[in-house]
């Protein structure tokens, strides 16, 4: 069973964002990993980087692909999760706790309007497997 | 490889139909895969003495050296209804189109539906040592390499036919260097190629053409021939000035400060 928490949004690239105050906590969802399979690689930008919504903030490689992992945000990078370069299986174990990747500060908050809330990406997840 | 990303590029855009490419390198090249450690993997040396150039592909994986060969890229939309927003489903689809084109060569392939370890000992920067899920086989040996990478739910995926195989020169261009005959022994044992299973009178046009008439059997199509679009060149230019062309990305891959989000 996959796990959605209530408390995160979710963009249709499928990545989840952790909201306090102007900050958004970025990384994958349990989907996406489990879609991707054994992760083995990851880049992610640097402390005081420019992320923009939309566009790739990293890169990740698991056994089957290269994935560009997309921004659901605008804004500067002002936390990096250093700890998973060194156990990167935490991405898979624990994709939305010890699997987080980014720390934003956001740009335009509005953006966040875009996104899904559990039970809207829940359908959404539903929408692509019957396309699939 | 900057023509790949710039279709890719464009197709996010939606601004390319779905595309099929084949082809060769003036020069022999050795590609290398997008997380590869350059530096661990690769004999730069080597390279030079033999008149092969280095690029890093924007795909995983390990390195290929592309000296007779032919180079396959498949480049579409994942919601498009010829593949599957699945990574795996994509592998096995594109491969039965490979297959069925190799069939009209007389080459019996079958696909790897498992993928397989390295096993111990073998020379585990190179993509041919051993074979990843739904790639494909000749008599258990791989002939076939690919990589994929996905974006805004577009793939592109791109992969080495062995038109011939020197486990040798392989081995000399990519580390470590250990035994290098015990390597190379191995790798022969593991790749074979479509001149070792159709002969010589197989060409790289012949095989382009059946290659081709696969993807359109397989998929219900007709493929249109066409040159690049103006939007594609452009990036092509772009891609081959800051990123292909240049060390920064070749030796250090993301971690250079080539331009991003093109």
């Amino acid at each position: 069973m996959k796990s959605i928490p209530d408390d995160l949004l979710y963009s249709r690239e499928h990545v989840w964002v952790r909201v306090e105050g102007d900050l958004a906590t970025i990384g994958i969802t349990d989907h996406a990993q489990e879609k991707l399979g054994e992760i083995l690689s990851l880049d992610l930008p640097g402390a005081d980087s420019y992320v923009e919504r939309d566009e790739p903030f990293g890169t990740i490689e698991s056994v089957k692909a290269v994935i560009e992992l997309i921004s659901p945000v605008s804004g500067v990078v002002i936390g990096v999760n250093e700890d998973i370069t060194d156990e990167i299986e935490v991405i898979n174990s624990d994709p939305n706790e010890t699997g987080w990747m980014i720390i934003v500060d956001l740009e335009d908050p509005t953006e966040l309007d875009d996104l899904l809330d559990a039970r809207g990406y829940h359908e959404f997840l539903i929408q692509e497997a019957e396309v699939d | 490889m900057a023509v790949d990303e710039a279709v890719f590029r464009a197709s996010i855009r939606k601004k390319a139909p779905p595309t099929l490419r084949f082809y060769g390198w003036r020069v022999p090249a050795l590609s290398i895969g997008y997380f590869q450690d350059y530096e661990k993997e690769v004999d730069g040396e080597a390279c030079r003495k033999f008149g092969v150039d280095i690029v890093r592909r924007p795909t995983g994986g390990k390195a290929v050296l592309h000296e007779q060969e032919l180079t396959y890229a498949v480049i579409a939309g994942a919601d498009s209804p010829l593949f599957s927003p699945d990574v795996l489903k994509t592998y096995r689809m594109i491969s039965g189109c490979i297959a069925k084109g190799l069939a009209e060569v007389g080459i019996r392939a079958e696909m790897e539906p498992d993928g397989r370890q390295a096993p111990d000992g073998t020379l585990r920067s190179s993509c041919f040592s051993f074979p990843s899920r739904y790639e494909i086989l000749v008599g258990g040996r791989k002939i076939c390499g690919s990589a994929q990478m996905r974006s805004h739910g577009v793939f592109l995926q791109h992969g080495s036919l062995l038109m011939a195989f020197d486990p040798l020169r392989t081995c000399a261009v990519m580390l470590p260097h250990r035994d290098r005959e015990r390597d190379a022994g191995l790798l022969r044992n593991a790749v074979t190629s479509v001149g070792e299973q159709a002969g010589p009178l197989v060409d790289e046009e012949n095989l382009c053409r059946v290659l081709r008439e696969g993807f359109e059997q397989v998929l219900g199509i007709r493929f249109r021939e066409g040159p690049l679009t103006p939007e594609e060149e452009e990036l092509k230019g772009e891609l081959m000035t800051k990123k292909y062309g240049s060390e920064g990305w070749n030796k250090e891959g993301g971690k250079s400060e080539w331009i991003s989000g093109l």
